[in-house]
């Protein structure tokens, strides 16, 4: 058995990195500075609570993340988010679908904030596997054990998520097209 | 494979999740269609835009500060959750008396000879072992280089590149000042794995005399590299192996 204070130092030196992320996460799913502040705070006090059943040699990252996801659907922010998305039927869409080309093109080239406007009007559920995979690049086993989901769904979730993502930005392109901005 | 079925495939190709043998049948097939070469490039774009467009709040100062003080606060709380009742803090004494003897003999053993060998190079080793275990082993707290760097002007009279350690198996965990012979120095620590490097960096003065022969002896528990560059004398204390010191070594000495 390890000192506390030996034990701690490990839980800091793998908590610490991962602030940044933890908080762009937290910012993206609450949408609210102080939210997402007392969200990331809580995550590290509950990890480091839970520490000792973290085991050792497996995959931290996911496992915090998984914390601060639960936390924050517990939340009354992640409450409402939760009530106010009705999760579809996952199995009526094959897990790997195909991006059209012409609508990926206009994704490639979107400019920075119309990417981030439609990441924001996304549904949670979307948002979270499309932050996990494209922004924090976890591998989809990883993403799994934080959505705790069967890498089926992260995939079928994920080409939901894109496909919402395109139409949203579509939309987008209409809408300012209406208005005569050329971009 | 057709380009149709490698469509259904492209955007798990370009999240390098295919299984190796299909990953490689499509650089091939790839190399031969240029469709599907760019089709595959478009997603890849549309990924990398997505991930720059994703990564945009980062956590404010305060943030890191309260996180901490947390963990402070719950450290401490563990400490006297350890000793309330009587025969526990004897066990408990006795314990730290057993620690206190075997760390004294350890240390006893490791002065003798270390310091026969290496002159004041070992306290370099006892300098690392000393500030990892105070309650604060770093003063500036990050990850970023371009934070640590500017940290340090007015607080050490030199200035030095902090290494770039970006997509190496290194990670930077934050730095602190440190004193050697009453001459303020920094002291950077890097994380490999779960292990805790040293970079001590001073000014090459003469009270610095330091034989190089023999850093990396075996039959001591820590490994250590050093050398000079630019007037700085560079010292790197771990528990690591040799090996690995050297790997960062070579980054500090070369810099991309």
């Amino acid at each position: 058995v390890q000192p506390a204070s030996a034990r701690h130092r490990e839980f800091e030196q793998l908590a610490l990195p991962l602030l940044d992320a933890l908080y762009n996460f937290a910012r993206w799913l609450t949408n609210d500075v102080t939210e997402a502040e007392d969200l990331v705070q809580e995550t590290f006090a509950k990890a480091l609570r839970g520490f000792d059943s973290f085991t050792v040699g497996t995959d931290f990252r996911a496992w915090v993340f998984r914390i601060l996801r639960n936390t924050f659907l517990t939340s009354r922010t992640g409450l409402q988010a939760k009530l106010t998305v009705p999760l579809d039927p996952e199995d009526d869409l094959p897990a790997t679908v195909t991006w059209e080309t012409p609508e990926t093109l206009a994704l490639a080239s979107a400019t920075r904030e119309a990417l981030q406007s439609a990441l924001e009007q996304l549904p949670v559920a979307y948002r979270e596997v499309i932050l996990l995979c494209d922004v924090e690049e976890m591998k989809y086993a990883e993403i799994a054990e934080v959505l705790a989901v069967p890498i089926g769904t992260v995939m079928s979730r994920l080409a939901r998520g894109r496909k919402a993502m395109r139409e949203l930005l579509r939309g987008q392109r209409a809408l300012s097209g209406m208005f005569g901005d050329s971009r | 494979m057709t380009c149709a079925a490698w469509n259904s495939r492209l955007s798990s190709y370009v999240d390098a999740e295919l299984p190796s043998d299909e990953m490689e049948a499509f650089r091939a097939h790839a190399a031969q269609c240029p469709e599907c070469a760019s089709a595959a490039m478009t997603i890849m774009e549309a990924k990398a835009t997505l991930r720059r467009a994703g990564r945009r709040y980062e956590a404010p100062a305060n943030l890191r500060a309260r996180v901490l003080a947390d963990a402070i606060d719950s450290g401490r709380r563990n400490v006297v959750a350890l000793t309330p009742t009587k025969p526990r803090s004897l066990n408990w004494t006795r314990w730290a008396m057993a620690a206190a003897v075997l760390l004294l003999a350890a240390g006893l053993f490791y002065a003798i000879n270390f310091n026969k060998r290496a002159g004041s190079l070992g306290e370099f080793a006892d300098l690392h072992v000393a500030n990892l275990a105070s309650a604060s082993p770093v003063e500036v707290v990050s990850t970023d280089r371009h934070t640590v760097k500017p940290w340090f002007q007015g607080r050490i009279p030199f200035t030095f590149d902090v290494p770039d350690l970006q997509g190496s198996s290194f990670t930077l965990a934050g730095g602190r000042v440190t004193y050697f012979h009453q001459e303020p120095g920094a002291q950077l620590v890097v994380a490999y794995q779960r292990h805790m490097i040293s970079v001590f960096i001073f000014r090459d003065t003469p009270q610095l005399a330091i034989r190089e022969t023999a850093f990396a002896d075996r039959s001591t528990s820590f490994n250590l590299e050093t050398w000079t560059q630019d007037g700085l004398r560079y010292v790197l204390v771990s528990d690591v192996n040799a090996t690995v010191l050297q790997q960062l070594a070579e980054m500090l000495q070369h810099p991309r």
